[in-house]
Order: structure tokens, then sequence, then C-alpha cells
């Protein structure tokens, strides 16, 4: 089934004297459901922009955009911020952890803004701790943890309220290797289990996790291609 | 909403030189307020300490042709109105009275009253031992009985169980304690703007009214106040509509004591009459500490402002995480309220001790002051306001951030969103809004100030400097009072002040010595009567009414008055001697413009009936009596050898310290008489003082408050100027490396702090030219317009401005260009 239909999505700026800065050009891209999609392209190329359409962080677009049967398009922001927050989880490449909270508020806090009761949230905090090995950091600060494990709380944070879609913008981009690859191989269980991912990255590595890549250069998709796997 | 607090309390922990500032900032502006809310509830606004205050009012009377208004009654005329006056349930009459209690180690002076019986049932208190007094024990002979209140209870007696129903000797009289009244009871209560003791002290022994056959006769001897309790069914319109039949009566029953017109008599609202010339005062200041808590709310916004563009990456991360506009908006509010809540905390600790200092200052001068205190009904506002000051300081900062833009915060390098010019914006226009508050504030405080300095240097006509002053009140009993209305006798009066002045002159240090039945300026006043030989009366006409004082020879000399004319009293000006006065060239200018008042007579007779004549020997410079701000009255003078006084205020000169003369007097005056206390014991410097002090009041606080709104504005500058740098560290780099100089840099910074000082002086001026009209009614001899005070206090702010805006632009001439350049734009 089909998660995400973009068709002639675009993505301007103006500039003086009436012209216009296109970062995206007629995007046309359809992912299904339990795709890895990895989304490339040289700086500038419209990557990021992109994946904000898909987070509907960015509403400054036209075209059209499903997910799944819902029109997007047709949405206020304010429905659109409520369609995202039921089936889209973001992991950033700054992790952007909230630094005064621990751990475990960390991974609360979306629970609490979809008003999941108090003893609810507790008991889905305690098993994401659980299933992603980090009970004993609970009660630490993002400024006591590695690049790495801030980013696994990162990636537990996406998941707690089980989006059906996973974005990530760059999410190796500020860890070393041994540490991406430990955030990539969790991608490809959650994949496993069913979540849809798009990911932006640079890395032919890290594409490689996926079974699809679609290729951006100056705002245009250049050539999509799958990956055997 | 419990998380929230706690995410609160983290970020201010982490920021406690943000915390420290912001609390500090709103405990001066909430303690601010909380000492005004204070002073209005217990002032304004709480009810007299009697049962149904609003019931109680005053009779006062008037004679309007002759300028005299809200004067005292007559006993005749109280015995009339007690029959007649039938809108009231009680009406009870009662006068100032200082007794000189004996016994005990040391004789004492203390200040007490004497009152209708019917007074206690009428203010509705009870004793708290004891009883009141019986309407049959009002009268004379009947009258041996006091109650006493329960300060004096316990101070003097040490809370004596068995005190009813013993003996004191009061004026060398005994009399029988019968009852202690509650510290809470208080009456008379000093009443502002009324002829008579303006500053009389509490009252600790009342004792029932004994009108002399004499003063029963005398329907024109008026010296005492009226209070009456108006019937439930009637309000005090009614009532004075009664009340005006009733003078009708008597003006056709008594002409001769009502001659001239414009004769009445007026019922005014008790609490109106003990605090009402306060109202202005109060709301002046009511507005100063508004205008400093919008000073505060503003300063606070502008920091919350550069807070917010520090969290503008976290709130984007609340959104993308699913945070709506709301729970935003209450995260960022409850931070501001619970930063409003530990600066009230603060600040009501700042306004206990502000009022504490405020009440060991001005208590003896200002009515109710002593009950002023922070209670529950004023922490419930200040808890309302502190709250409310939170969400109004906080808001702007919060509506600001509740919907961040997500994609330039959120990205990798994320300069912050373009909300940034908006904030800039909203921080500069509160600098200029808090600039705008602080100058009006500062024109306010220094028109009261220029007014008050102004009155001070004010020449009284007198010397106030080295002078020392004490009251003295002889007992009846050993001292009697002259046989004859006239006052002339009493022997044993005359013979006590001369003797005492003959003792206190010979102490060293003294200059000269003299008394005087009231000092000027002390807020007392004696006036009477008089005939003019020669000018026959006319009977739709008032006959002359003007101020008198009794006093001894060199009462001039202590005061050094300027004789203008004739000559000073003298020791032969006696009771054998023709009688003679001295009058003060505005009673002179008033009854002889055009001709020479000397040698000319006066009489407190009928003129048609064989009067005494005095002849005024005399012609002295006025002084101001009433006020520092109030034309000298026409006044004359009588020596005491001619009329015998039995309280009198002593004055003595002295070449040092006036106040070291107090034990040396105080032991010649007991070396006369070992029961004969002297009271009230303060410089005439003092007594000057005193008369201003309200207004001293006023010019304090509204100063303090005006200084407050000022390091406000300026800690705001700064920290808009301090943000400004750091905002523009990338560019002043640019420069710097484009070969911009130091000069050049401080040009840039200090010309945008010019600006907005600029746009912030030219809003306040405006607004300081509309509010100030409110302050004219407490200016004396400053117009509410006085330029002088305008350009000084717009320099003044200006520099201030500037200065605070001097040292972020200073830092920013020494930023190293390289590292500018590398910092993100």
């Amino acid at each position: 089934m089909r998660m995400i239909g973009l068709s002639h999505i675009e993505r301007f700026f103006p500039l003086a004297k009436a012209k216009f800065f296109y970062v995206l050009r007629d995007i046309d891209i359809d992912i299904q459901e339990g795709e890895f999609v990895s989304i490339m392209g040289p700086s500038g190329a419209g990557k990021s922009s992109l994946l904000h359409i898909l987070g509907m962080h960015d509403h400054g677009w036209s075209g059209e955009y499903f997910l799944g049967d819902t029109a997007v398009h047709h949405l206020k922001a304010k429905e659109r911020a409520t369609l995202r927050n039921e089936q889209i989880g973001f992991v950033f490449q700054q992790y952007h952890l909230l630094d005064d909270l621990t751990v475990y508020e960390n991974l609360e806090i979306p629970l609490s803004y979809r008003k999941v009761n108090k003893s609810e949230r507790a008991a889905i905090v305690a098993d994401t701790l659980d299933r992603f090995q980090i009970v004993g950091k609970k009660d630490l600060y993002p400024s006591q943890l590695s690049g790495g494990q801030q980013q696994l709380v990162g990636v537990a944070r996406a998941i707690i309220s089980n989006p059906k879609l996973l974005l990530a913008d760059e999410p190796t981009g500020n860890l070393h290797s041994s540490q991406g690859e430990e955030i990539m191989d969790l991608f490809k269980r959650l994949n496993a289990e069913g979540t849809t991912i798009v990911q932006v990255t640079h890395s032919e590595k890290n594409a490689a996790y996926g079974n699809r890549i679609i290729q951006l250069r100056d705002g245009w998709i250049v050539e999509p291609h799958n990956l055997n796997h | 909403m419990l998380s929230e607090i706690k995410v609160a309390l983290r970020g201010l922990v982490k920021t406690p030189g943000f915390a420290a500032i912001a609390i500090a900032t709103l405990a001066l502006a909430i303690g601010a307020n909380t000492s005004v809310f204070s002073l209005i509830n217990a002032l304004l606004v709480r009810p007299l300490p009697y049962q149904q205050p609003s019931k109680l009012v005053l009779i006062w009377e008037r004679f309007a042709a002759q300028g005299l208004d809200r004067i005292p009654v007559s006993p005749p005329e109280y015995l009339d109105l007690e029959n007649q006056f039938h809108g009231c349930t009680n009406i009870a009459a009662f006068n100032y009275e200082t007794f000189n209690l004996g016994g005990g180690d040391f004789p004492e002076r203390i200040s007490g009253a004497v009152v209708s019986a019917a007074l206690f049932p009428l203010l509705g208190v009870e004793p708290i031992k004891g009883r009141t007094f019986a309407r049959e024990e009002q009268g004379e002979g009947h009258d041996d009985v006091i109650v006493i209140s329960e300060r004096l209870w316990k101070r003097r007696f040490n809370s004596d169980p068995l005190l009813v129903g013993k003996s004191l000797l009061l004026n060398g009289r005994s009399y029988t304690v019968i009852g202690v009244m509650p510290a809470k009871f208080e009456f008379p209560i000093p009443l502002f703007g009324v002829q008579g003791n303006q500053f009389a002290e509490r009252v600790d022994i009342w004792k029932p009214i004994a009108f002399t056959p004499v003063e029963l006769k005398e329907r024109g001897s008026r010296s005492y106040g009226l209070i009456a309790r108006l019937r439930p069914e009637v309000s005090a319109a009614t009532a004075q509509a009664e009340l005006d039949t009733i003078i009708s009566n008597w003006i056709r029953a008594y002409p001769d004591n009502y001659r001239g017109g414009g004769f009445g008599a007026k019922v005014y609202p008790f609490q109106d009459q003990v605090v009402g010339g306060m109202r202005t005062g109060l709301a002046i200041l009511l507005g100063a500490v508004v205008f400093v808590l919008l000073i505060a709310c503003a300063n606070l916004a502008t920091m919350l402002l550069a807070r917010a563009s520090a969290r503008e990456r976290e709130l984007a991360i609340r959104v993308a995480l699913g945070a709506g506009p709301w729970r935003l908006l209450r995260q960022m509010l409850t931070e501001s309220v619970l930063l409003a809540l530990t600066g009230a905390g603060a600040g009501i600790v700042l306004s206990i001790w502000g009022l504490d200092l405020l009440k060991r200052i001005s208590a003896r001068t200002v009515p109710r002051l002593a009950e002023v205190n922070v209670d529950l009904e004023v922490l419930v506002i200040t808890a309302i306001v502190a709250v409310g000051t939170g969400i109004l300081f906080g808001l702007i900062p919060a509506l600001s951030s509740a919907k961040p833009e997500l994609t330039e915060a959120l990205k990798e390098g994320g300069r912050g969103s373009t909300t940034g010019a908006r904030r800039n914006l909203l921080r500069n226009s509160l600098v200029v809004a808090e600039i705008a508050l602080a100058l009006v504030l500062l024109v306010g405080a220094g028109l009261l100030l220029k007014s008050y300095t102004r009155l001070q240097n004010i020449d009284p006509g007198f010397d106030r400097r080295s002078v020392l002053t004490a009251e003295i009140h002889l007992s009846e009993t050993k001292y009697p009072a002259p046989a004859n209305a006239d006052y002339r006798g009493g022997e044993a009066m005359i013979n006590f002040w001369s003797e005492a002045l003959r003792r206190v002159r010979q102490l060293p240090g003294v200059e000269a010595a003299g008394c005087t039945i009231v000092l000027p300026l002390s807020g007392s006043n004696s006036d009477s009567s008089f005939a003019i030989e020669g000018r026959t009366l006319d009977p739709n006409e008032p006959g002359p009414d003007e101020e008198l004082r009794v006093i001894t020879p060199d009462y001039f000399k202590v005061l050094k008055t300027q004789l203008l004319r004739g000559r000073f009293f003298a020791d032969s000006d006696n009771a054998e001697a023709a009688q003679v006065a001295i009058i003060n060239d505005a009673l002179a200018r008033k009854y002889w413009p055009n001709e020479d008042a000397i040698g000319k007579r006066i009489t407190f007779d009928d003129p048609r009936k064989d009067p005494k004549w005095l002849t005024i020997v005399g012609i002295v410079r006025s002084v101001r009596h009433r006020g520092l701000d109030v034309e000298p009255q026409p006044e004359y003078y009588i020596p005491v050898a001619q009329r015998a006084e039995s309280s009198m205020i002593l004055a003595v000169r002295s070449t040092q310290d006036p106040r070291s003369l107090t034990s040396a007097v105080r032991r010649e005056i007991q070396s006369i008489d070992p029961d004969q206390p002297i009271a009230n014991v303060r410089t005439l410097d003092a007594v000057t003082a005193d008369s201003i002090a309200p207004r001293r009041m006023s010019v304090v606080l509204l100063g303090v408050f005006a200084v407050i709104a000022l390091v406000l504005a300026a800690v705001g500058i700064f920290g808009v100027i301090s943000y400004l740098v750091l905002q523009r560290t990338h560019e002043i780099g640019v420069r710097m490396a484009l070969g911009a100089q130091r000069a050049d840099v401080l040009r840039l910074v200090v010309g945008h702090a010019l600006k907005l000082v600029g746009v912030g002086t030219a809003i306040g001026l405006v607004l300081a030219f509309f509010s100030t009209r409110a302050l004219a009614v407490l200016l004396y001899n400053v117009g509410a317009f006085d330029v002088a005070t305008f350009a000084i206090v717009t320099v003044v702010l200006a520099a201030t401005a500037l200065l605070a805006s001097y040292i972020p632009a200073l830092r920013a001439t020494k930023a190293d260009p390289m590292i500018a350049l590398s910092h993100n734009a």
C-alpha cells in the first residue's frame, strides 16, 4: 500500500525583482509501506527541504502530498500537526534532545503532548528504555551521554508513539563510524518490524541499508533506483 | 502542570544570573506595590474600628462670612442638638484634654479627652475591664471617674488586675478608674484640616464632660467636637436637611450669637474626615507604583525575549514532538509566573521593612499610619498582582515563540528564525516604553522635590533654629482658673509662668525664654472675637474674629520676630497696668489699612456696656502659623499677666544644641512644683518639619519609586544594547576588518541607544505633560509644567541611559575581528 505520494511538489523562495529561487522542482515520488528509502545528493540539492516537507515542518510548498489516503495539501496547519503527531517520527542529525530533561523525560514528552495518561506513559517509556537497553541511563541528562547514546535516545523518542513513518535527517552525521553502524543496524531492525523509513544521507554505506535511493540535484530528482537485497 | 513547574525551576537554576536580576526587579516593583496597597487598605479602605462606622458623622459649624470653616460647637449648642437632632440615635461631644498623672516615680503628662457619656455606646466598643460612663457621671461634682487605655494600663500600671476601682491623682485631683478600653480603640482620631489639634497624640485617659456654669451660658464659646450616629434609615443628606432647619431656628432664637449671616453647620462622614485629605496623595502614589510595575514588566519582557531567542531550538523541538501553541505558552508562562511569585515573596519582605521604617518616621503625623501592615487582604492582592505580572511580562515573549519556524530552527547550522527581526522590534519598543514611563515618574518626583525644597526654604517669619519647646499644663486644683469669664485673675498661674521663666533664663546656654498658648506650625490654633473702638457693630455683619495668642514678654525675643512699630510687651504690662495688645501687620492691614494702628483700642466685651479696652502698643511682622504654604493670617497677642492661662508652651532659645537643655528645664520646672511634668519636648525645627511631614512622605516615596524606575530603565537599556552587540558581533567584525576604528564601533552601538532614548524621551515628555496636572494639588510655588525640572530630568535620564549603553559598546570595541568574523551571523 502506498505510504507517501508526492506529485509536482515545488518549493521556492522569492528574491528581489520578482525572481524566485527554487529549492525543489517538480518532485514526484511514491513510497510504499515498509520501504527503506535513502535520499541522496550534493549539498544544496534540497534533500533536507524535501524531508521537512514530508515531516510537515514546512508548509510553504505547492503540489500534492498524500500520506496514506490523506490529502495533506488540503489540510490546515493545525490538522497537519495532528496528523504528524499521529503518524510520523523524526530523527535529527543534531539529536535535538531537550537539555533540561532527563532521558526518561525526553522519551516521555511526545506522549505527554499526545495526552497519554500518566500511568500509560510510564509503561510505554519503561518498555522503550528496555527495548533500547538504556534503562540505566534514564535519569541522566543529554550532556552526560555520548553522541551515539544521544542519537539512540533520539531514535527511541522518534518511535515511542509507534509512528508508521520514520524520517531521519543525516542520523549518523555527527557520530563515529561504529556508533553510526549501531544506529543504522537499529534502523534496519525497525524497518524489518514494519516501520517505513526515509533517510537523508551523504553516505553510500548508510544508503546501502535501505532498498531504494532517490538522487536529488539542484532540486530535481535525477535517478531513483532500487537496491536489490 | 507539575512537569512544567519542574522544567521551569530547572531552567532558572541553570541561569542564576538571569533569575537573580529578574527576582530582584520583581521584588522592588511588587514590593513597592504591596507597600502602597497596604497604605491604601489601612488608610482608606479598612473601616474605622467602631461599630458600623459608615453611620458615624462629625458635625462642624462654620461662619462663612468670616472665612471660618469646620469649627467646634459650644456646650449650649451641643445640648440643643442632643434634644433636637432626631436623625441621630446618639450624639456625643468631645474635647482634647491633658492630664498630669501624679504618683509613681515621676509625674507624667498624659493625653486625654473629655467626652459625653454617650460616646462609648455610640462608637459601639466595649471595655475589656470594668465599664464606661453613666449619664449621671457627666457634670461638675460627679465627674471624678476615668476610663483608661489598655496601652496606659500595661505601660504605667503593669496590667494591674485590680486597677479598676482604684484612685489616681490627675491634675492634683483624685479620680476612680472605672474601665479599661482595648488597645485597638482610639478616639478622638487626629483629623486633618480641622481647626484644633492636627497632630494630637493618642488619647490614653477619658473623663466625663463637666460643663461649667460659665460654659453653659456662653453660646459663642466653641471648643467641642461633635460625633453622631445616624439612624439606620437616615442618610447624610437627610440629616443635613434636618440640621439646616435646626440652625435656622437657632439664628432666629439667638440673633446676637449668629450675626452677620453665613452661619451654618454641616454633617461630615467620619471616615472621610480622618483620611480624606490623603486620597489625592495616595492616588498619585498608586499611579507611581503601577508605573514602576509596568517598567519592571517591560524589563523582564525584554530579558525573556532574549531568552526566548536562545530557546528557539528547544521550542522548535517541542513543536516537532507534538506540542501545540497552548502547551508552549503554558510552559513559558509557568516560568514567568514562577519568577513573579518568587519576586513577590521577596517584595513582601521588602515591603514589611519599608512600612516599618515609614511608620517610625511618619506615624506621628499621618493618621492611622500605625495601623498599616501587610495583612491577609494585601497578601491576596499581592498574589493576584504577581500572577498577573508574570502573565503580562511573559505573554509577549511567549506569544512571539509559540509558533516557531521549524525548518530554520531545526536545520543543521540553523541560525535561528526570521522571527529575530520581530523580536528585536518588540525589545526596542519595550525599552522605549520603559524610558517614557521612567521619565514621567522622574518628572513627578522632581516637581515634588522642588516644591518641598521651596517650602522648606520659606521664611516663616521667625527663626526656628536652636529653640527648644515643651508643653506645660497646670493642674486646676493647684492653679485655680480665674473666677471671671474674662480670664483676669489666676495669680497662681501667672506667678508660675513668671517663676518658671526666671529660672530657665538663668540656665547656662539660654539666650531667651518665653511662653505662648500655641506654637506656630504646631497644628493648634486659638481665636477670639473682639470689637474695635469707634466702629459700630452692624447686626448684619459678623464682628472681627481673629487668631489670638497669649504670650509672655520675651516670646518675640525667642522667635526673633521683627518689631515693625511700637514696642514689645514688658514685665510692667501686668494685671494692675492698662490692658495692652500687640497685633501683626496682617491684622493692621485688614482693620487699619490707611491709618496707624498704634494707640487704637479693641475689647472682648460688648463695646456698648462699659468694656475693658486693650490698647495696641506694637505691630510685629506676621508669621506663618497654619502652614508654611499658607499665607500669614491676622493675629493679635495679649500678655499672660493680663489673661491667665493654665496651658502654655515654653520656648527656649539656646546658644547650643537646644535638646541638651531638656533635663535642665525639666529640673527647673519640677523645682517649682514636683508634680508638674513637661511634655511633648521638641525643637522648633522639629515642629516645622512635622508640619510638612505628609508632604515629606510623598516626596520620599515618590522619589524612591522614581529612582527604582531609573535603575530599571538603565538595566533595560543595558540588556538591549548588550544583546544588540551580541547579535551584531559578526557585522562588527566585518566592519573592523574593513577599517572601522573604535570610535566608529562606539558610534554604531551608542547611536542605536541614542535613537531608543530619543524616542522614549519624546514620548515620555508628552505623557509627563498630561500627567503632571494630577500633581498640581501637591505642589507649592512650582508649576506642573516647570521647564527647569523637565529639562534636568530629561538630561539625567538620557545620561543614565547612555552610560548604561556605553559599557556594552565598549565591550564591542574590544572584540577580536577574527573571532567576530567566525561568529555565527
